[in-house]
């Protein structure tokens, strides 16, 4: 039985953190999984259509499930800033 | 206490900040009160403490507690029946000076029994610009009157010398004399109402159903967090001053029936008015916290002891005086609501039982246009353009975003129509609509934003003057969640005509949309600028975020989208991939392979997989 933790994703029952859509699994429960998954940084400007007007440098990171390419979160960033890491103790 | 008279008196305690502000509306004259509802009243026990939370904006609920509780250290031995208190200094309990509280004891046969507490963003406090939002100040003693407490009525008689003061010191004083006549009827209702109550249920009664409803708030909010899963989350919201950026972090950690907020690693303090001071970033998270976490239960004090909250000193998120504050409201403390959102709604995610409460963040911008100049009834206008109330959704487990749908902190903001505006202001719009493409593509889209331009239309000095703030528009605010995209930013131009009339050239008085405008475009952020003759001003809000993944979207809602201009064609093919036929609806096979080719394209194969 898998527990969710996020819009996205849940703990399996092998304790992996697994995208919801597909059970891939993105490593063990308790750490970030980010570096797991298929990861496209791309300029915020422009993505989304005209109104997307912001600063060239602004980056949209988004993090793709390497199993079925579902997009499984997304963050704006700064080049060089962390990911955002959330950690879910089930 | 029999659950009966408990419901009752908590009911009544209710109705009785509903009352408060219908009062509070009557009298005030301005329209950042009436129309954006930019208020707030709320009762407080006799330590004052929260007691009933109110409507308005939901991050004054706590900073008034604080201006209770400083007003009760500084007058101590000085508090009678019929006194109203004034502060309004950022450093002891206010957001910034012109959110002016006037706080006033309740008392019963001599005893002290309760506060109610109230603000408005009064018309002008006598800083450098008009209006209170002063992006040039440097310090807060260029952003106006400020005072850490002040006994303005004194056993029921108007301290004129002090009234009197203040308003020698403010612009159109009888506009601010209105405001502060609003937020003491607003008291003395609280306070008759109250008096009521604990006359017909005796004030042990109403001491012991208060008490008990703010224990009941606790161990309900506990209980709640106790059924939400232990983890650390953490967001980060950018904003840009004149090149400056800034970043405010948080990592929320949540643990048993406990909530930390920890906002290590912000940016220090600015030289720019967009820092708050410590009470605002506390009140800056529970600005979503009630509604998202505690949506039945009561807000009062019991919702607050299950939190603690670190915030550096000498960030932007705690600033030391005296560092410029006046635009905290739409800079740091906004922010505060943005992280706080986000890291709840990833929380609340984790849970199957509370999943659908998460919610993208609403309108991350908040920026704030400021007009200010003689109208065409040779009346000093000064006043917000209340389209910052307008907002936007985020989008939802369920549901999109609201288009043009407000914002989580203050549930009852709103805007004024077209037609108040150009009656206060010498302005005529251009157009008002939504924004295509603005909210955040997702499975459910954000709200989208709202798009205007403004034209001076009779005024009597050619124009008019407006004060730019907010966090800059380089940045996308309102953050997805699951998967959802960010909304987009907001955006500001100043349209030069003038010299182009001046040459004879063709300036169209009619445009239509930003693309019909004349003239230079030029874009701007940040401070004061004038507005007159043919020259336009143009302003976009910024969309609402998405919620899960945009190719997961129902191409019917795609075909709503378009059809309503809320989504482009070349957005629904290459965002959302569906793609329409000549008639507007879904080419089932078109969009299938639309999809398949983004799927692909995630994973980085060239060819669609079979």
């Amino acid at each position: 039985m898998s527990t969710r933790i996020s819009a996205s994703l849940v703990v399996n029952d092998t304790g992996q953190i697994a995208c919801m859509g597909c059970d891939h699994e993105l490593g063990p429960k308790g750490e970030p999984w980010k570096e797991a998954a298929q990861i496209d940084e791309a300029p915020l400007k422009g993505s989304g259509g005209s109104p997307y007007s912001n600063a060239s440098n602004i980056l949209l990171r988004r993090f793709y499930c390497p199993g079925c390419a579902k997009l499984l979160d997304t963050e704006t960033a700064l080049d060089g800033d962390p990911f955002l890491n959330d950690v879910v103790n089930v | 206490m029999d659950p009966i008279t408990f419901s009752i008196i908590r009911h009544r305690l209710y109705r009785v900040i509903d009352e408060a502000v219908i009062t509070l509306k009557h009298v005030s004259g301005s329209a950042i009160t009436n129309e954006g509802h930019d208020l707030m009243v709320s009762l407080y026990r006799a330590d004052g403490s929260l007691l009933m939370g109110g409507v308005g904006f939901l991050h004054h609920l706590t900073s008034a507690a604080e201006a209770c509780k400083a007003i009760i250290r500084r007058f101590e031995g000085r508090i009678n029946e019929g006194d109203v208190f004034l502060t309004n200094c950022p450093y002891t309990a206010a957001l910034h000076t012109s959110d002016v509280y006037l706080v006033a004891p309740i008392h019963y046969g001599g005893e002290l029994v309760a506060w109610s507490a109230c603000f408005v963003h009064v018309y002008d406090i006598g800083a450098m610009v008009p209006g209170g939002f002063s992006p040039d100040s440097r310090d807060i003693f260029t952003e106006g009157f400020s005072s850490p407490g002040l006994k303005l009525v004194d056993r029921g008689e108007m301290n004129t010398d002090i009234m009197d003061t203040l308003l020698n010191m403010v612009r159109a004083p009888e506009m601010v004399a209105l405001d502060l006549s609003s937020m003491i009827a607003a008291n003395n209702v609280a306070r008759e109402r109250m008096v009521a109550l604990v006359k017909k249920y005796g004030p042990r009664t109403v001491d012991e159903a208060c008490q008990l409803l703010v224990d009941q708030s606790e161990e309900s909010f506990r209980d709640r967090l106790s059924e939400l899963p232990d983890g650390r989350w953490e967001s980060r919201q950018y904003f840009d001053i004149e090149d400056e950026t800034y970043r405010v972090l948080l990592a929320m950690t949540k643990k048993d029936d406990t909530l930390t907020f920890d906002f290590t690693g912000s940016s220090e303090q600015s030289k720019y008015g967009i820092n708050c001071a410590y009470w605002a970033s506390w009140g800056g998270f529970f600005a979503p916290l009630f509604p998202l976490l505690c949506y039945d239960i009561t807000w009062n004090d019991g919702v607050l002891r299950p939190i603690s909250m670190i915030a550096p000193e000498g960030t932007i998120v705690n600033c030391t005086r005296p560092a410029p504050i006046s635009l905290a409201t739409v800079g740091a403390i906004q922010s505060v609501n943005n992280a706080a959102c986000i890291c709840i709604s990833k929380m609340l995610s984790a849970s199957e039982k509370y999943a659908k409460e998460a919610t993208a963040i609403w309108h991350g911008s908040h920026f704030a246009i400021f007009m200010f100049g003689q109208n065409q009834k040779n009346q000093e206008a000064i006043g917000i353009m209340t389209e910052t109330f307008g907002g936007a959704g985020g989008g939802r487990s369920f549901a999109d975003g609201v288009d043009v749908g407000g914002e989580i902190p203050n549930p009852i903001g709103r805007m004024a129509n077209v037609e108040t505006t150009e009656s206060h202001f010498p302005v005529r719009y251009l157009f008002r609509r939504a924004t295509s493409d603005s909210g955040g593509p997702g499975k459910y889209r954000g709200g989208t934003s709202l798009e205007y331009a403004i034209q001076q239309h009779d005024s009597p000095d050619g124009g008019i003057h407006y004060v730019v703030s907010g966090k800059g528009t380089k940045f996308s605010m309102s953050d997805g969640l699951g998967g959802g995209h960010p909304g987009a930013p907001c955006n500001f131009r100043w349209v030069h005509n003038n010299e182009a009339a001046a040459e004879g050239k063709y300036v169209n008085p009619f445009a239509n949309s930003a693309e019909e405008m004349t003239g230079e475009q030029e874009s701007i952020s940040w401070g004061v600028f004038p507005l007159m003759d043919r020259d336009v001003l143009y302003v976009r809000s910024d969309g609402g975020g998405g919620y899960g993944d945009p190719i997961e979207r129902d191409p019917a809602k795609i075909v709503c989208d378009v059809r309503e201009g809320a989504v482009s064609e070349t957005v629904a093919r290459h965002v959302y991939g569906v793609v329409l036929d000549d008639a507007g609806a879904v080419d089932k096979s078109a969009s299938e392979e639309a999809r398949a080719v983004i799927r692909a394209e995630r994973l980085g194969r060239a060819e669609v997989a079979e």
